[in-house]
């Protein structure tokens, strides 16, 4: 079937099954391998993406239902340069293997659209559906909070 | 491969399913392409319901929040109506998976589902929901528990589908709690829960107690003569003490992978202290 | 015909936009010891990284293997009729098809890569089906008919010992014992009777999953010259090289295995998970390439866990608290094939005493076959098991004697020069000491009393320490051997070509730390290429702590040689410069009396190709003490010469309605000899801990009548990021002489004492042991009410 969406701030027009999962799709047809698989079963927020701003995972949903939204993949996350979240993740260490950190940012994102200044716990509770098994998540919750505060200062 | 359907009617799904009786229904997704990748199998059609307009949204007339079947766990979580009148649904929510999984699992998926894990379920059994039933010859209404009759059944037959949630604002006097036992303390599915409203007087008597029962049966379990017992007794840890014990004799748990069934009775029989835990 | 490896040159992304992707605005070196971003940062922050499960090459094939259902059984006819008749088939193979050995493994070679005559695990492979498409490979497994005469199964190393057991290699004399080794120091058991205190533990342990995120994969294809290209998540490329060749039966030099960065591995891929079949796939796929990408559910049943067993340990003290006599059984369950089983079970007996003098020891140790899923490698190597047990018992016995048992330890604890409970002579860096006196000390445990007794209704609470230890490197026989390659670019930039695969830990981008400090370069000079068998060298696996010890020490000299030929062709193009007075700067080599610089790039062109790439070996030095051990325990790994150290304080409240243990704090302090970067140092000992915390409360791998129990992430347990606390991480420095600029590996000794510190901790909240790990609710609940 034919679906026209956004992938990461363009116009697409895709031609496929429609009960493709969304994963596959973005992977093997349109290269974005950025956004991970680990579980297939909604279990590890590997496949994390952005539908209309809001964090989906991409293992759990079909082609068909990207008609008309717009997606954004880790790939078009950062625009010209990297995104303050990217810039968190590298300056505190929130980055072992890196098969997570795909979907442990864009999680990050969606966490900050809807509060801007969370709390350590607040953090801990909005990456919960992301596993990680390098870090202990101490140094994504750092990273995370660093921009917490940031938003925090500006307030004042 | 399945074919899909996004129907903006209800007209549109009544007539794919005539059509094709064994289409599959899916609201969020978070249980059913879950199950489809384990059991391998693909329906003919699958009719997703994310793009009907009437299925969505929450609203509060005469004493009733009415909440769309395909309301998010989100949806639930933002809405200042649930927050304020149903706050046992409010936290039942928020405990409920994980971010992702909240944005995508629907309360209609979850009644639907109807796994005696479902975290809305004890919630919407302590107030006493009602869900609405739509089919091209009728609508009927139906309390939750008649509506759920064993782990993954419903009474849904034919091209029926569940359409709308009706609860009962309850009186504002009630407090409403929400307590689940997981293997950890997000991504759970759980061990025991337990939804209870309760109505205390100033002087610590209990004028009304409600429980609803997680995961200890093959539906939520609620037991009217055990909570009309608890009418007129002063509200603190020696009667919430006595509600677990009373609970943990009743029910009937099994033992799965996650916890056996006497993990799940000893559990029961101190959830209810938890209530004073803040 | 474009081959695989093309894409995959050069892997330090630069940033388009001219940041750098070490967000380094100076051209200045970041020198070891401080915080450098790591170079993998930025692929992997931006998705642009590309593991071995980003390779969708064009003209792609699926391989996917046909498991046993059986724990073991003998294979009576396999019928691939069927399946060579669905569609988009394009080949349907089984061992009678493998050319070769068809046998891998290390270092027992007794893992078919597909069954021939029986299978010996549920999941051992004995079909490989190669078809177009995921959809049509599936289709065509389900057509394979395999017919078995299932046989008596073992599922715990007792029975398997049991006289008539039913034997899983018929071929080995011993049955299926794997192995069994004694250490011993004097007269234990005489010993104890001279204690005035002794105490005894039975443990058991549990299988732990790696779940490395990304699942066991890769593709491979054989290209126009024959040779058999792979690129796979691998801990280990060059072992897996010439493992695939002589299973499959191919000449060694044909074949080319590609490491690039993992998504995780922690030991689970230290060896071959996919790679017999992906190579046996690529030699009947026409040329095309294949891939192999297994479920979550496929790396559940077919990859290794960490060693389940049971521990006994009995430790006797003298009045005053000095530890006198030890003695430790230890056997584990390697399931249906060897792995790394012996060097398991030695790594953990050589570990026995853990950080202690005592006078007199014997430890016992067996891995013994069974038809359950294979053992192997995990993070920490048989030690947690061990140490697990010891921690334990030292607390007991330190109640007994009515000594504070952080004291206790101190007495106890090794010092340099010493020699510890096994015998082994301590002359190299080992500050156990100031971990444990910096420990005593802290307000976490000065205050613990006062914290225990603000405990809220309901909940009780126990604070507990423990004490680990973990030698680097791979012991006094296999030699630890690692050759590092340097080149410099012709416009003036480094490329290090790594030998040793990074799986997360980040000892690529430290290579680019320790090139960027002795050749005064900024981390924008480098680029790294990742293990690749046909241009970097050697340097063995990623594994034992040892992959910046080992070729951090190789790079440092290959780098001395390259900056001396940088020098001395300045000296050569310039001969008014005396070659003194020449030194390395950030681009050039500056000619210190005038200041003038010569940029890098022009004395690259100048220089011959092959001057401008260095090499060099480095060999780890072993530890020579004549121990008076059986040759194969000294083979697998006893003694070490260089350990780890740490000692690790938890705070713990357990829920007495559901027997939740949550973790309120944890800090460990730790002698990893000197820290190269703070922050990576850091990322290891948090990851270390919190998958030690994993296997402490919530991690159990289960597996009944040989099958797995817990499928996949919703039923085996991972800790998120909610169930887990922030973890307080000290560096206690120390200098390893060793180890390259002092350091010693860090990947490990973080995971050792973590189950026993919190076992420790509940034990004292609740006042008695439970002994079964992990130490999950239900097991809490049940013993609480058991002794109410």
């Amino acid at each position: 079937m034919k679906i026209r969406c956004i992938v990461n701030g363009k116009q697409t027009d895709l031609e496929t099954a429609p009960d493709r999962r969304v994963v596959d799709l973005l992977r093997e047809d349109l290269g974005l391998c950025g956004t991970k698989e680990a579980c297939g079963s909604g279990e590890c927020g590997a496949c994390t993406i952005l539908v209309d701003g809001e964090s989906r995972l991409s293992c759990l949903m079909i082609a068909a239902q990207l008609e008309g939204k717009e997606i954004v993949t880790i790939e078009g996350f950062s625009k010209e340069h990297l995104h303050p979240i990217q810039e968190a993740f590298i300056v505190h260490g929130a980055v072992q293997c890196g098969f997570c950190t795909p979907g442990m940012v864009l999680a990050a994102a969606d966490l900050l659209k809807r509060n801007p200044a969370p709390d350590r716990h607040e953090i801990r509770r909005a990456i919960s559906g992301n596993l990680c098994r390098c870090t202990g998540y101490q140094k994504i919750v750092d990273a995370i909070e660093s921009l917490a505060r940031v938003e925090e200062e500006s307030d004042e | 491969m399945s074919e899909v359907a996004l129907p903006a009617s209800l007209e549109e799904v009544y007539a794919i399913r005539k059509r094709e009786p064994g289409a599959a229904v899916l609201a969020g997704g978070t249980d059913l392409l879950v199950r489809m990748r384990a059991d391998g199998k693909k329906p003919p059609v699958l009719i997703g319901l994310e793009r009907i307009p009437g299925l969505s949204g929450i609203a509060i007339q005469d004493g009733v929040v009415r909440i769309g079947p395909m309301v998010t766990h989100q949806n639930l979580l933002d809405s200042p109506v649930i927050r304020k009148h149903l706050a046992v649904m409010h936290e039942a929510a928020q405990v409920l998976g994980s971010p992702p999984v909240r944005h995508m699992g629907t309360i209609g998926g979850n009644i639907c589902t109807a796994s005696p894990a479902g975290d809305l379920l004890p919630a919407l059994y302590v107030l006493d929901a009602e869900v609405e039933i739509s089919s091209p010859a009728k609508k009927r209404v139906v309390p939750i528990a008649t509506f759920i009759t064993g782990p993954g059944r419903t009474i849904l037959t034919g091209q029926e589908i569940l359409t709308g949630i009706r609860i009962p604002v309850p009186d504002p006097g009630y407090q409403g709690f929400y307590r689940k036992v997981g293997q950890r303390r997000a991504l759970a599915i759980s061990i025991v829960s337990m939804a209870a409203l309760l109505m205390v007087s100033p002087d610590k008597t209990v004028r009304s107690a409600r429980f609803a029962w997680g995961s200890v049966g093959p539906v939520v379990m609620r037991f009217p003569d055990v909570e009309s017992s608890f009418a007129g007794r002063t509200f603190g840890p020696a009667l919430l003490a006595d509600v677990g014990r009373q609970y943990s004799e009743r029910i009937r748990p099994i033992s799965d992978i996650r916890a056996s069934a006497s993990y799940r009775k000893m559990v029961a029989a101190g959830l209810p202290l938890k209530i004073l835990e803040q | 015909m474009k081959k695989l490896h093309d894409a995959h040159g050069a892997t330090g992304i630069p940033d388009e936009k001219g940041e750098g992707h070490f967000h380094t605005k100076s051209d200045l070196p970041v020198p070891v010891g401080s915080d450098l971003f790591r170079a993998d940062a930025y692929g992997k922050v931006t998705g642009r990284e590309r593991y071995a499960a980003d390779e969708y090459p064009a003209g792609l094939v699926y391989a996917g293997v046909v498991r046993s259902p059986h724990p073991h059984a003998r294979i009576l006819a396999i019928d691939t009729t069927g399946a060579l008749a669905c569609p988009g088939v394009i080949a349907v193979l089984t061992g009678g098809d493998i050319r070769g050995t068809n046998r891998t493994g290390l270092p027992e070679m007794d893992q078919p890569v597909l069954a021939d005559t029986k299978v010996r695990f549920t999941g051992d492979p004995v079909v490989l089906v190669v078809a177009e498409d995921r959809e049509l490979l599936r289709q065509a497994m389900a057509a394979v008919k395999v017919t078995y005469e299932p046989l008596p199964a073992v599922f715990d190393p007792d029975s398997a010992l049991a006289k008539g057991a039913p034997v899983l290699h018929e071929n080995r004399k011993e049955g299926n014992l794997l192995f069994s080794g004694v250490i011993a120091k004097g007269d234990a058991d005489f010993a104890f009777s001279e204690c005035a205190a002794v105490r005894e533990g039975i443990f058991s342990l549990p299988r732990q999953e790696h779940a490395y995120l990304e699942t066991e994969t890769g593709v491979a294809k054989v290209d126009g010259d024959g040779v058999l290209e792979m690129i796979v998540s691998t801990q280990s490329p060059f072992r897996d090289s010439r493992e695939i060749a002589a299973a499959l039966g191919i000449p060694p030099e044909k074949v080319r295995v590609i490491a690039p960065y993992l998504g995780g591995a922690f030991g689970g891929k230290d060896g071959i998970t996919v790679q017999g079949h992906l190579g046996l796939a690529a030699l009947h796929s026409g040329g095309r390439p294949v891939k192999i990408w297994n479920s979550r559910e496929e790396s559940f049943v077919s990859s290794t866990k960490r060693h389940p067993g049971r521990v006994s340990l009995k430790l006797g003290c003298t009045k005053d608290g000095t530890l006198h006599a030890l003695s430790c059984r230890l056997i584990f369950d390697t399931g249906a094939y060897a792995g790394l089983g012996g060097p398991v079970a030695v790594y953990g007996m050589g570990h026995a005493a853990g950080v202690y003098r005592v006078a007199h020891s014997r430890v016992e140790g067996m891995n013994v076959y069974t038809n359950n899923p294979p053992s192997g490698a995990f993070r920490g190597f048989g030690i947690p098991q061990v140490i697990a047990a010891l921690e334990q018992v030292v607390d007991m016995l330190a109640e007994s004697i009515g000594m504070d048992p952080l004291e206790f330890r101190l007495k106890n604890a090794i010092r340099v020069g010493d020699e510890t409970g096994l015998g082994i002579r301590m002359s190299n860096s080992a500050d156990i000491v100031t971990c444990l006196e910096k420990a005593r000390d802290h307000p976490l445990w000065t205050g613990r009393d006062e914290w225990i007794r603000q405990a809220p209704d309901y909940k009780r609470r126990g604070v507990g320490i423990a004490t680990g230890v973990l030698g680097i490197g791979y012991g006094p026989v296999i030699p630890d051997i690692a050759s590092a390659k340097l080149e410099l670019l012709t416009d003036g930039r480094f490329r290090i070509y790594a030998g040793v695969a990074d799986m997360g830990q980040g000892n690529n981008s430290a290579n680019i730390h320790i090139a960027g400090d002795v050749l005064c370069q900024s981390p924008d000079r480098f680029e790294l290429v990742q293990p690749d068998t046909f241009r970097c060298l050697n340097s063995s696996s990623s594994a034992a702590s040892r992959t910046t010890y080992s070729y951090g020490n190789a790079l440092i000299l290959a780098a001395g040689v390259l900056k001396e030929r940088i020098l001395d062709k300045v000296a050569q193009l310039h001969p008014l410069f005396r070659r003194e007075n020449l030194i390395l700067v950030p681009g050039a080599v500056r000619h210190t009396p005038d200041g003038s610089d010569i940029a890098l790039h022009t004395i690259a062109e100048a220089m011959q190709e092959a001057d401008r790439v260095a090499t060099a070996t480095w060999t780890a030095p072993v530890n020579r003490q004549q121990l008076a051990v059986a040759p194969d325990v000294k083979m697998y790994g006893f003694p070490h010469l260089a350990y780890t150290f740490t000692t690790h304080l938890t705070r713990v409240e357990i829920d007495e309605i559901t027997g939740a243990v949550a973790v309120d704090a944890y800090l460990a302090w730790t002698d990893a000899g000197r820290i190269m970067n703070p922050h990576v140092y850091e990322q290891q000992i948090q990851g270390g801990v919190i998958q030690g915390m994993g296997y402490a409360l919530w991690e159990d791998f289960r597996v009944t009548e040989g099958a797995v129990v817990t499928k996949n992430l919703s039923t085996y347990i991972l800790p998120t990021s909610m169930d887990v606390p922030d973890i307080l991480s000290v560096p206690v420095e120390t200098y390893e002489e060793s180890g390259p600029f002092g350091m010693k590996g860090v990947g490990e000794i973080g995971i050792v004492a973590a189950l026993p510190c919190i076992a420790n901790a509940v034990a004292g909240a609740i006042g008695f042991r439970v002994c079964d790990a992990p130490l999950t609710p239900e097991r809490i609940l049940t013993a609480l009410r058991r002794a109410a």
